[in-house]
């Protein structure tokens, strides 16, 4: 078990950096879709008026 | 069958996934993988009588450093092919496979030390592998840094020439591997004539988790360029509103 931690170590920075990242890319693109369909929403109304 | 074919395989197959374009199945098995990774990693593969049980990095940070390599060939394609057509997919495909090696490249140079320390006895070494991995993510976060902010096809054109230009960086370091004599091993996956310095446990288990991050690499990559892409349609909306309001 001599340098356990370190092993530990890196596979928990692996896998934390990764879902940090996943994470990070769902949020950014829900937000985005979500200001998209409101803009979209504005630009019909302009379009219509 | 010769490692280096075996390594194609893996490589060549997982990206058909990618192809189908049904992202619940892409992260099914996806996960699958991962998990048939991990259990191999921990409970299947043998302990190497050397280094002990931290050798076990080696499936994870060798695996990350062989998709990195490969997210930036890609970088390299599509900076290319946008070069050529002048389409906004292809810049999409290179800054998204750019962002995704970068995060590669970073996960390589923190594993390396943690694996360097106990069997080196020191964190890092100025040696030429090690020096030019770090240059290479340099030169890639300088790519993104130039893609912030502003989707400019002055500066799309420009960071297209640097994505081509720092893949040369790659090459140097695989060569670097085999020829300098440094702390860095040499290569033990494919060896001279095809031959690998992996029992058939450790290249199997290698396999399923290079498999593992080629999926991973390509769910990340689909994520990333539908985020581009609503970046772009989002910019063309608000083009014509202005446009709009304006008239």
């Amino acid at each position: 078990m001599k340098n356990f931690w370190y092993l530990v170590a890196a596979y928990a920075t692996i896998w934390t950096a990764l879902w940090v990242y996943l994470l990070h890319l769902s949020q950014k693109n829900k937000a985005l879709r979500a200001e998209l369909r409101v803009l979209q929403a504005q630009l019909e109304k302009v379009l219509t008026k | 069958m010769p490692t280096w074919w075996a390594v194609m395989l893996v490589v060549m197959v997982f990206p058909g996934i990618y192809a189908c374009r049904n992202r619940v199945f892409h992260a099914l098995v996806l996960g699958l993988t991962m998990h048939i990774a991990l259990l191999l990693v921990f409970l299947y593969a043998p302990t190497e009588q050397m280094q002990g049980m931290v050798q076990k990095i080696f499936y994870f940070h060798v695996a990350a450093a062989l998709t990195m390599f490969g997210a930036f060939l890609l970088v390299c394609v599509a900076s290319s092919m946008y070069l050529w057509k002048q389409a906004e997919w292809w810049d999409a495909i290179a800054c998204s496979a750019a962002e995704i090696g970068v995060v590669f490249c970073t996960l390589v140079l923190i594993t390396g030390p943690l694996w360097a320390r106990p069997i080196w006895g020191t964190w890092w070494s100025w040696d030429p592998t090690l020096t030019l991995t770090l240059v290479l993510w340099l030169i890639y976060v300088a790519y993104l840094l130039l893609r912030l902010e502003t989707s400019a096809p002055q500066r799309a054109r420009f960071a297209a020439i640097v994505g081509i230009i720092g893949f040369v960086d790659v090459p140097l370091i695989r060569w670097s591997v085999e020829k300098w004599r440094t702390l860095h091993p040499k290569p033990v996956l494919v060896q001279a004539g095809g031959t690998t310095g992996l029992t058939s446990a450790m290249l199997l288990t290698f396999l399923v988790c290079l498999g593992a991050f080629v999926l991973l690499f390509f769910y990340l990559l689909r994520e990333r360029v539908s985020l581009a892409q609503s970046q772009h349609a989002l910019a063309v909306v608000r083009q014509e509103i202005d446009e709009h309001c304006a008239g």
